[in-house]
This record gives structure tokens, C-alpha cells and sequence, in this order.
């Protein structure tokens, strides 16, 4: 059953890869390795692993930002090797979507229990795989890096305005209420706070439509929210 | 006699409070302030109490003689007898003089009003005028008003420096928590390796071909002499950094210290080629031929490693003051940026590949063993082109 499978292997230090891929080897599964996160990032999108085995401790990009930008676009299945075997470390990777982890020093047989345990899990409840790209008319959004381009050339956006725009993404075709969108991105307590929500979708509007006076990526639903039409709405 | 307030002007009141605002001393900000209210308000003497740290007693924190009583100094008033009653009484207080009395400067007119913001008393700002004419209830307010507005300012500027010294020790504690977590990542490493390949050796249900055991084993083996050096490196700079090392001074010659490095070098690391130019006759000098030849065998050690297959050159010359040391490689060099820092504790280059592997300890104890000597070394680089570390010994008696 664990032919075929895809194990890409996180790790700055080249003892760390070498041992996961020589005992991963032995169990049959295809291994593959990157030393980053932006290789990671590269190799999830591409080449599409079952598993990720992440390192937290990476110079720039740290595991924790690294599987942050992963769930963006892939729920592909990540066990994260900790250094600091501490709750409040434990807490923050399972909260920013891992689903198991290691901490070092470990024992090849114990990584390899959790490795098999983690794909039994998953391998179960097929999910679809990553797109890593989202394009609606002539727009296209890098979930990977977060970055926004309209006809080729680079938007930038407020992490605000991002987030509003990745709200409606996940939910074409749906209409999202102010509360429901006040409460995503600035949190509950702003329910009510409408204002904040009108002026940070002129000023999203300003930057990604065209034409802000008549908007075809988020569109007014009067009295009801907004909404981004289905693209085959945008043809019409 | 009873003289007027003059009517101040709005752009006067706006650039007094402007320069309260914006001074970053008060001190100087109140000379401003003193040539500026004196054509409204003659007075003779200034003077600001504040609060001494405890809180407990006010102190002198500024004074000047603007006036009449410029040349009595210590001998005219200033408002000491009766800053405790501003102060008991929280409010303004004005005492004015026996007319009797016919020496001007022992008749001061004294406003003695409180410094004190919302929920902060600074102390008392007190304005003393010699003989007539009289302070007014405009004169008063006026004093008031400048008093509440220094008031800010001097409380504006005491958290300045507070939140200046919290940065500062945030900061302390930051390096200190880096330096920690660093260790522990350093440390913990090795013993990761060491699990872990000892676990996979170990494992019953694969058998490992006997390469593979060698290959095992031997990573087990440098990573256990490594955890070795790391922890006497940490010995060793913990042991400099408290003071607590003594050196163990003898009579050497630099050249057969160097020649010894070599040679040992030559069965470390066989493929490093290695040059020893002596330009002349080398007097002999003070040192720790065990320290220093730990330092000479750390520049060999970084050279096999960050410019691996490039030749070594060893260079000495004699100065005037002592021998130098230039230590020579041919490899990518070290980025300016990074170049003085590299003596630092725990400072690891980010240029490096990523597969070489360092405490980040080396250069620092090279540094301390030298200054022990009392002698310096740095680094010159030119990316691309390579790397010298110069060292200086002096000719001293230690």
C-alpha cells in the first residue's frame, strides 16, 4: 500500500534528510527533499506529496510560516519535527493545521509508526489536490507566497485587503454577509463595525477592478452582502 | 506700583507651547522659555525643584540668575523656605515681602507654584523678583499656565528615557534568550544525530548492508566528537567570558608553534595545502603555546571548511611592537556585513552553504585567547577573492 506513496522531507540540516529518506526508503515510500521553505512551498504545489515531514527550526522561513502558506492551498497531510518538546510549541503547530508531531531527538522506528499512522489517516479520506493558483477573470492569486497579479502585472495589497479578497475566493458564487466577513477577518467583536468593512472593500475595489464604479469581482448584493460571481458569469 | 501684564500674543503662547513640545531637553528648552516670558514677567531668579528618586525630598534641578542678585549667588533667596508649603498645600503660593525692609534683594517678591500633571507631582517651579513691582493675578496665571506646560514636558521626557531603558534591557534579555536557544539548538542536534542513527541501526525488521552500517557508525562517531568540542568550546567561552581562564605563559618561538599547527594539520586534513612564509629571523615572545595553538588550529579548521581545496597561506613578519600573523585563504570570503561581527558569540555567517556546520563559538574564543594575550585580531575579505585573519602578538612581559 505504500507504493507510490510521496513523502517530502523538510529539513536545513543534511543529516536529518538523510535519515528520514535512508528509513522512509526501507518502507517503500518515494522520498523527495528540500532544505527550505520556499522549496517546500515549490515541491507541494508541483510535484504533490501525500505527506510532509517539516523541521520548525529553519533559518528565513520557519516551519510554522511554512505550513501557514501550505494550508492556503493544500491539505495535504504535514507532521511537524519539533526541537523544544514544550506544550506551548505542540499548541501552535497543531493549531496552524499539522497533524502530527515528532520532537527531536527521535527514533527511527517511532517516525515511522506516526508516518504510517498519519497516511493511514488521511490515504482513508481522499482530499483533492492543491491548487495552488486561483485566477477569476484577470485576476490570478498565488496562494503559495500571497501575491496578486492582474493581467500579468503585481497587485499589492494591505494584509487586510488580502485576506478580504481570500474570503471571497474560498466562496465563489456565495453571498457573504457584513457580519460574516467583519467576524472572518477582524474578529467577533467587530460584527457591527460595518464602516471598516465598507471602506476596506472600495479600497480592495480601487486596486483590483478595472472599473471600482461598476466592480465584476466583488459584486453588491444590496441589503445582503457581497458576493464574487462564478467566472462563468464574468463571460457573460 | 501695580504693573500690568502686557497682553500676550497667541503666536507667543503657541511657540512657548511649541517648544515644550518639542524639546528633547528640558533643561535647554527652559532657557528658551526664561528669555522668552521675560519681556511679559520681570523677574530676578528661577529656579525648578523636582523630586529626588525616592520621592521622598525635592532637589535643586535648575536654576537661573537672570537679573538683579546675578553676582550675590549663594546669597540672595531662592524660594527654598517655601517650596515644602507649595507642596503640603498642592496650590500656588505667592509671598511677598516686609516693607520695611530697604535692600531691594532682601525683599523677594517669590510665586512658588507646583509642577504636577493629572496623576504625577514633579515638584515646584518658583519665580523670584527682587523689590517692585508686585506679581498680579495675571502675572499668576500666566506662571501657571508655563508651569503646567513644563510640567508636561519634563513628564514627556522622564518616560522617554524610561521606555529608552526598557528597550535596552528588552534587548539584553533578547540576546540572552538567542544565545540560549541557540545552544540548545546546538547541543541538541548532535544528540538528535546520535538517536537517530543509533535507532536506525538498530531497528529488527531491516537488515542494513554492511556500507550502510559503516556509514551508521561513523556519522554516530563525528557527531559524538563533535558534542565533545562543542561542550569544551562552551567551557572554554564561558570560561573567558567570566574571566576565570589563566594562561600559562612561556617563552616560545611563533615558528615552531606554526610549524606543529602544520604538521598537525597535515593529518587532520590531508587535502588542505598549506604555506609558511617567515620573512626573517623571529625573536622569541610570551604566550600559551597550548592556547595559541588552539587558536591557530581553529583558523586552519575554518579554512578546511568554508574554503575547501583552496591553499592555506601562513605569513609572519616581525613589527617593531610584535609578530604578526596573517592567515590566508582563497575562498568565497566573508560579506562586509558580516565581517565584524564573525568574533561575536554565536554569530554565524548566513552566506554559508548550508551544509557546513559550526558553533559559531571558534572565532570568538580565538578572539578572547588573544586579547588574553593582549594582542588583537581581525579580518580583512573580498568576496570571491578569500579571506585573511590577521593576529597580532605583542613583545610584552607577562
Amino acid at each position: 500500500m505504500t507504493k507510490g506513496t510521496k513523502i517530502l522531507v523538510v529539513d536545513d540540516e543534511k543529516l536529518y534528510r538523510h535519515l528520514l529518506e535512508i528509513n522512509l526508503d526501507t518502507e517503500g515510500y518515494e522520498v523527495i527533499t528540500a532544505t527550505n521553505g520556499e522549496e517546500c512551498l515549490d515541491l507541494v504545489s508541483k510535484k504533490h506529496p501525500d505527506l510532509v515531514i517539516l523541521d520548525v527550526m529553519m533559518p528565513r522561513l520557519d516551519g510554522f510560516s511554512t505550513l501557514e502558506r501550505i494550508r492556503q492551498f493544500s491539505e495535504v497531510p504535514v507532521i511537524m519535527l519539533t526541537g523544544k518538546n514544550e506544550e506551548k510549541d505542540r499548541v501552535k503547530g497543531l493549531n496552524s493545521g499539522a497533524d502530527d508531531y515528532v520532537a527531536k531527538p527521535f527514533s527511527a522506528t517511532e517516525l515511522i509508526a506516526r508516518v504510517r499512522s498519519v497516511l493511514r489517516r488521511s490515504l482513508s479520506t481522499e482530499t483533492s489536490k492543491a491548487t495552488r493558483f486561483f485566477e477569476h477573470g484577470d485576476l490570478k492569486i498565488d496562494l503559495a507566497r500571497a501575491e496578486i497579479w492582474q493581467d500579468d502585472s503585481p497587485i499589492f495589497l494591505s494584509a487586510t485587503e488580502y485576506k478580504l479578497l481570500i474570503q471571497f475566493a474560498h466562496n465563489v458564487g456565495k453571498v457573504l454577509s457584513a457580519e460574516e466577513l467583519l467576524s472572518a477577518i477582524w474578529g467577533p467583536q467587530y460584527r457591527q463595525d460595518k464602516e471598516i468593512l465598507w471602506v476596506s472593500i472600495a479600497r480592495l475595489r480601487q486596486k483590483i477592478e478595472k472599473d471600482p464604479h461598476s466592480p465584476i469581482h466583488i459584486v453588491t448584493r444590496s441589503g445582503l452582502g457581497y458576493l464574487m460571481p462564478p467566472i462563468d458569469a464574468l463571460k457573460q | 506700583m501695580i504693573e500690568p501684564l502686557l497682553p500676550i500674543k497667541t503666536e507667543t503662547l503657541y511657540s512657548l507651547s511649541k517648544i515644550c513640545w518639542e524639546s528633547s531637553n528640558w533643561k535647554q528648552a527652559l532657557d528658551v522659555i526664561c528669555s522668552e516670558i521675560r519681556p511679559y514677567f520681570i523677574f530676578d531668579n528661577l529656579a525648578v525643584y523636582l523630586y529626588d528618586e525616592s520621592h521622598s525630598d525635592l532637589d535643586i534641578a535648575y536654576a537661573r540668575a537672570t537679573g538683579r542678585g546675578k553676582n550675590k549667588e549663594a546669597d540672595v533667596a531662592w524660594g527654598e523656605s517655601i517650596i515644602s508649603d507649595v507642596i503640603k498645600n498642592n496650590r500656588t503660593i505667592l509671598s511677598e515681602p516686609s516693607e520695611e525692609e530697604s535692600d531691594r534683594l532682601k525683599r523677594p517678591h517669590i510665586l512658588a507654584i507646583p509642577l504636577q500633571s493629572k496623576k504625577a507631582e514633579l515638584g515646584v517651579v518658583v519665580i523670584i523678583r527682587f523689590g517692585t513691582p508686585i506679581f498680579t493675578r495675571d502675572h499668576i496665571n500666566f506662571a501657571e499656565f508655563m508651569s503646567s506646560q513644563i510640567s508636561s514636558m519634563i513628564l514627556r521626557q522622564e518616560r522617554e528615557s524610561m521606555i529608552n531603558q526598557l528597550q535596552e534591557h528588552i534587548q539584553t534579555l533578547q540576546i540572552q534568550d538567542d544565545f540560549i536557544s541557540t545552544l540548545s539548538h546546538e547541543l541538541k542536534n548532535p544528540i538528535g544525530f546520535i538517536k537517530g542513527y543509533t535507532t536506525t541501526l538498530l531497528r529488527q525488521d531491516t537488515s542494513w548492508s554492511i556500507e550502510n552500517q559503516n556509514e551508521f557508525l561513523q556519522i554516530i562517531d563525528q557527531e559524538t566528537d563533535r558534542l565533545k568540542e562543542l561542550i569544551d568550546n562552551l567551557l572554554d567561552s564561558s570560561r573567558f567570558q567570566s574571566g576565570k581562564t589563566t594562561l600559562n605563559i612561556q617563552l616560545l618561538r611563533i615558528d615552531a608553534l606554526l610549524n606543529d599547527v602544520i604538521s598537525h594539520a597535515r593529518i587532520h586534513h590531508p587535502e588542505l595545502q598549506i604555506n609558511l612564509d617567515i620573512r626573517q629571523e623571529l625573536p622569541t615572545l610570551q604566550g600559551d603555546p597550548r592556547r595559541l595553538k588552539q587558536v591557530f588550529d581553529n583558523l586552519v579548521s575554518n579554512a578546511a571548511k568554508y574554503a575547501p581545496g583552496k591553499p592555506l597561506l601562513f605569513r609572519i613578519y616581525k613589527e617593531p611592537q610584535g609578530i604578526t600573523i596573517d592567515v590566508k585563504d582563497t575562498g568565497p570570503g566573508i560579506p562586509a556585513k558580516d565581517l565584524e561581527k564573525i568574533f561575536e558569540r554565536f554569530y554565524r555567517s548566513e552566506a554559508h552553504n548550508q551544509d557546513t556546520r559550526g558553533s559559531g563559538l571558534g572565532l570568538f574564543i580565538c578572539k578572547k585567547i588573544i586579547e588574553a594575550h593582549q594582542g588583537q585580531i581581525n579580518a580583512t575579505s573580498i568576496p570571491g577573492k578569500g579571506t585573511t585573519i590577521h593576529v597580532f602578538l605583542p613583545f610584552i612581559e607577562m
